[in-house]
């Protein structure tokens, strides 16, 4: 058993906390407050090879596995999550096409991701399809060579600033079975009847776009079809494992930003004579702030090393997601409790760590989906 | 063209930490590649990608834990690197830079560069004689605290740009081979990029001792006696109000303290 991790993998961090600290931490505030997507960041990142770092080198990534991509992403929600998610975020919906698509498809899609001149999205959600993942009604009928696609979908991420969506669609009304008849089509955003509306006054990770997309009679030619015509959950569900860790990595980043603001503060802040670090009810918060980072941490590093070891893990992978979005809060708000009144502002970043944290609770599957899916592997399968 | 760049891996210490005698706990230490080393490593790279350097080669005086140092030189773009390193040095504690300079002449001499680039001074130490001592060593023509460099060398001439005292600046052509000691400022370095950082795993890093490049026993003018924080001090005034009326308050501060005339 290894915990360590390579010199690779430190490498990759240190330099990450170098170009944290140059480039986010100091527009962190501004686009937090302005829900302004931070463009010259993003662009920064590709260059360093940040946007699509798991998308092999053939196509100009970098490569990564899921654990060094759980790494990366870790280390960026440490210093600001709304604007880490807007990097990480850039190749949402690539692991499809990377997985499923044609040789075709990955040089279109793939490789100006890679190198940062595009950005992607996934469009799963809608108005009324959240959890229920089956209830999708954004509709694609065939017409000649060419899909023709109609509908609404919320709550987009890159919205408002991708180049190409990776969008759910119902392909086929008359499939058996509730998860049966739906495919994932790219379409471009300069597509005629693509239109995209920015959605405002977000609770937090307010850097990063999100959007509504609406879909009137957009046509794309039927090779914008990834994989397996009607075979889109089979698909999107093998990917469950990575992106829930995925999110897991982002509860870890923020957890480990804010036990890390709380710790520099308790060291400064005099109370009654002395640094409030030397009273035993923050030393205490401290120490479990930390432990409980740590143990989020390993669960996480677990789950994305069985994934990359090719490992079915639904169950792991749902753990590491609810209890690290969970520590992510807990700690967000302990950290805004050592800070007083000084956390309750944003002159400090706990404020925004503390908002930020909450939507790794939500998205990717609610913890209460994630529940749902750890019991219904130990009822059926056993512990 | 072949450049080698001189590149030190620096101590960096945390805010606040605690003096034991002529060392610092380890508790307070870092490591990080020297500031100026960056800009050097960058400006030699630069010179790669516009096709006038064949090949850029790093070298290093330092231990086994200096390694992770050289990847990030690596991985922003270096071909390969050099580490000379040996347990006489390690007995020697604070090497003196013309010691440094002699290990460094005997790698130019084996590795034949064109230009040799230098930071002008670590980030640590900060003797700033070090590039200097070198050239004087190996016979190569130099121009210290270089702040620009032609992207061309008609003639196997460098020209550059270098800082002078009170903020005068001269320009002068460097016959090469040469060694250049390279300011901060002179470019703005890279991120060692994903694909870099996976790359530099796989690039040669050769470690030589002091056999390896004939040379025989080692000895350091310098040993460390004493280490102290100075003392600082800081003196501040603020005006309150608008430029029209502060700004004569400015100039005559600037006069007293000798800064403006």
């Amino acid at each position: 058993m290894e915990f360590g991790l390579t010199d690779e993998q430190r490498q990759i961090r240190e330099e990450i906390t170098r170009f944290a600290e140059n480039e986010i931490v100091p527009v962190a505030e501004e686009h937090d407050v302005e829900e302004s997507y931070p463009h010259d960041v993003v662009d920064a990142a590709a260059e360093m090879g940040l946007t699509g770092a798991y998308i092999p080198m053939e196509y100009g990534g970098a490569g990564y596995s899921i654990l060094d991509t759980a790494i990366i992403t870790e280390e960026l929600f440490a210093y600001d999550p709304g604007i880490a998610l807007c990097i990480v975020s850039t190749s949402f919906g690539c692991e499809a096409i990377m997985n499923f698509g044609t040789d075709d498809q990955k040089e279109r899609f793939l490789e100006p991701v890679a190198l940062g001149e595009k950005i992607s999205g996934a469009a799963i959600s809608e108005p009324d399809t959240g959890s229920d993942v089956s209830s999708v009604s954004t509709r694609a009928e065939k017409d000649g060579d060419e899909w023709v696609i109609n509908g609404n979908k919320m709550w987009i991420t890159n919205g408002t600033v991708g180049d190409f969506f990776v969008v759910l669609c119902e392909t086929n009304p008359d499939a058996e079975g509730r998860y049966n008849g739906f495919s994932q089509i790219v379409v471009e955003s300069d597509r005629d009847g693509f239109s995209a509306e920015k959605i405002t006054g977000k609770l937090g990770i307010r850097a990063s776009d999100t959007a509504e997309l609406v879909f009137d009679d957009v046509r794309v030619p039927e090779e914008n079809l990834i994989g397996t015509k009607d075979a889109a959950f089979m698909q999107q569900m093998q990917f469950f494992d990575e992106t829930r860790t995925a999110v897991a990595a982002q509860g870890v980043g923020i957890a480990k930003g804010a036990t890390r603001a709380a710790l520099e503060y308790a060291q400064d802040r005099e109370q009654f004579g002395q640094s409030i670090s030397e009273f035993q009810a923050i030393q205490h918060k401290l120490a479990e702030m930390a432990t409980n980072t740590e143990a989020a941490r390993n669960l996480t590093y677990k789950s994305a090393w069985n994934v990359d070891q090719g490992e079915d893990i639904t169950k792991l992978a749902s753990m590491a997601k609810e209890y690290a979005s969970r520590i992510a809060v807990d700690v967000a708000d302990e950290a805004v409790q050592i800070h007083g009144g000084a956390g309750y502002v944003n002159d400090f970043p706990v404020e925004r760590f503390y908002r930020d944290a909450k939507i790794t609770q939500i998205y990717e599957g609610t913890s209460e989906i994630q529940k749902n899916i750890i019991a219904r592997e130990m009822l059926g399968k056993g512990f | 063209m072949k450049i080698l760049v001189t590149v030190s891996e620096v101590a960096t210490v945390e805010d606040a930490f605690e003096i034991d005698g002529t060392t610092i706990a380890d508790q307070y230490l870092g490591a990080d590649l020297n500031e100026w080393d960056d800009y050097a490593v960058e400006e030699a790279v630069q010179l790669q990608e516009a096709d006038l350097a064949d090949e850029v080669v790093t070298v290093t005086i330092g231990p086994e834990d200096a390694d992770q140092t050289i990847r990030q030189a690596l991985a922003k773009g270096a071909d390969r690197a050099l580490r000379v390193w040996d347990d006489d040095l390690a007995d020697v504690g604070l090497l003196d830079p013309g010691t440094k300079a002699d290990l460094l002449a005997a790698v130019v001499d084996d590795e034949q560069p064109d230009l040799v680039l230098s930071g002008v001074q670590t980030g640590d130490d900060s003797f700033g004689a070090t590039g200097v001592a070198l050239a004087d060593r190996v016979g190569y023509q130099w121009a210290a605290v270089v702040n620009h460099l032609e992207h061309e060398f008609a003639d196997d001439t460098a020209s550059v740009r270098r800082e002078l005292e009170g903020g005068v600046e001269e320009l002068t052509d460097v016959d090469l081979p040469a060694v250049l000691t390279i300011q901060t400022g002179i470019n703005e370095p890279r991120y060692a990029s994903l694909r870099g950082i996976r790359q530099a795993q796989r690039k040669p890093l050769e470690v030589q001792t002091l056999d390896d490049l004939g040379i025989e026993g080692v000895d350091s003018a310098l040993a460390l006696t004493e280490m102290y924080e100075p003392e600082s001090e800081t003196d501040v005034t603020v005006w309150e109000g608008g430029a029209d009326d502060t700004a004569g308050d400015l100039a005559s501060l600037l006069r007293e303290k000798g800064v403006a005339q």
